[in-house]
């Protein structure tokens, strides 16, 4: 990590630091986690599946669609988890960095209402679905070689940004989603609630960082933007994992995948989980209309 | 192995010809995004499935490594 060519990062914090104190919480008390969940009702919101607003989900059985939310549910959290871990070891390593010595204090709160959020994930997993997904396979050889330090040190705080806008979308609809068992609807109301904090802060930070590259080389921004671009695509297509579909009995996952991923229901879909995030990159100078 | 060619000449317009010993991981030809959705094609194509827990980087390091690890194996089989 090359954080020397980096110039201190100053951001007025006082605000979240205050709220992350008086909002402070026990997880491991907080949930009134029931022995099972009832049998009949959907993990998820029934609108937040893969399949939903397409034919494949019409043709599923109801047994298969409730299935579905089953293991989407799992795999939604898993994808959290597997999330929290890559971002809290990115955080870690730099909390007393000088560059980072003026939001140290804040960073400290992230990284212990991270660690407690994949607590409660994993917790739901383990007790309700008895698993995790594995966690997605990445390369040594990143794709980020071509950026200078202070691109790439945006790029680790925009990674981390972009999965938190893209989970509270999902969290804040199922935070009142009246569908769902009470212990699922909790615990994204939760994590809904501390997110908050987390995404103002990843846009501060965010609008920092990425005024340091555009200071350093202007002609960096639209190569930054086409790592985001493509950094959105792959984590929507996360959400569609095969290892769900075939754990809820559907058959021909890998070809269900792909005819999910083009159909125009889904990008419709898409477009809507990314719209606020897209929005604040085109505010912030470094949107998808850069991408050549 | 034409579909395996398509998928990374597709993601990398600037690669004229694909050399069956290039390093398609140190080149970045399949880098870290697109590697999830490599690995699936590469269950569709064979019809095994990878394990993302159990995989070894050399078995895609080259189109003659992935042909040997992947498709001959499974012409053979």
């Amino acid at each position: 990590m090359a954080v020397r060519e980096i110039e201190p990062i100053e951001l007025e914090l006082d605000r979240l630091e205050h709220m992350a104190e008086s909002g402070y919480y026990n997880p491991y008390t907080l949930f009134d986690w029931p022995d099972a969940i009832e049998p009949d009702l959907p993990w998820m919101s029934e609108s937040l599946t893969t399949l939903a607003g397409t034919p494949m989900w019409d043709e599923l059985t109801r047994e298969q669609q409730i299935a579905l939310t089953k293991y989407e549910a799992i795999n939604f959290f898993s994808l959290n988890i597997h999330g929290i871990r890559e971002l809290m070891s990115e955080v870690v390593m730099r909390i007393h960095e000088r560059t980072y010595a003026n939001v140290s204090e804040f960073l400290h709160h992230f990284i212990g209402e991270e660690n407690e959020h994949m607590w409660f994930f994993a917790q739901f997993c383990l007790r309700y679905g008895g698993k995790l997904y594995p966690a997605q396979p990445s390369l040594q050889a990143d794709s980020v070689e071509h950026l200078s330090p202070v691109a790439r040190e945006l790029v680790v705080f925009a990674r981390i940004l972009i999965f938190e806008e893209i989970v509270d979308h999902y969290n804040a609809y199922m935070a009142t989603d009246e569908s769902l068992p009470h212990i699922a609807r909790e615990i994204n109301r939760v994590h809904h609630q501390d997110e908050s904090r987390h995404v103002a802060f990843g846009r501060m930070i965010f609008t920092n960082l990425l005024g340091q590259v555009a200071k350093r080389d202007p002609a960096e921004v639209p190569l930054v933007a086409e790592y985001l671009e493509n950094y959105l695509r792959y984590s929507i297509a996360t959400l569609y994992n095969p290892a769900a579909y075939r754990d809820a009995g559907i058959p021909d996952a890998l070809a269900l995948r792909r005819r999910a991923l083009e159909h125009p229901a889904r990008h419709a879909a898409h477009e809507r989980i990314l719209k606020r995030t897209r929005s604040f990159l085109t505010k912030a100078g470094v949107g998808r209309e850069l991408v050549k | 192995m034409q579909a395996v060619r398509e998928f990374i000449l597709d993601r990398n317009p600037k690669l004229d010809k694909l050399d069956d010993d290039l390093d398609l991981i140190d080149s970045r030809a399949i880098n870290s995004l697109a590697f999830v959705e490599f690995i699936f094609l590469l269950e569709e194509l064979t019809g095994e499935s990878i394990d993302p827990e159990e995989l070894d980087l050399d078995d895609f390091r080259t189109l003659n490594a992935i042909g040997a690890r992947f498709l001959k194996q499974k012409a053979a089989s």
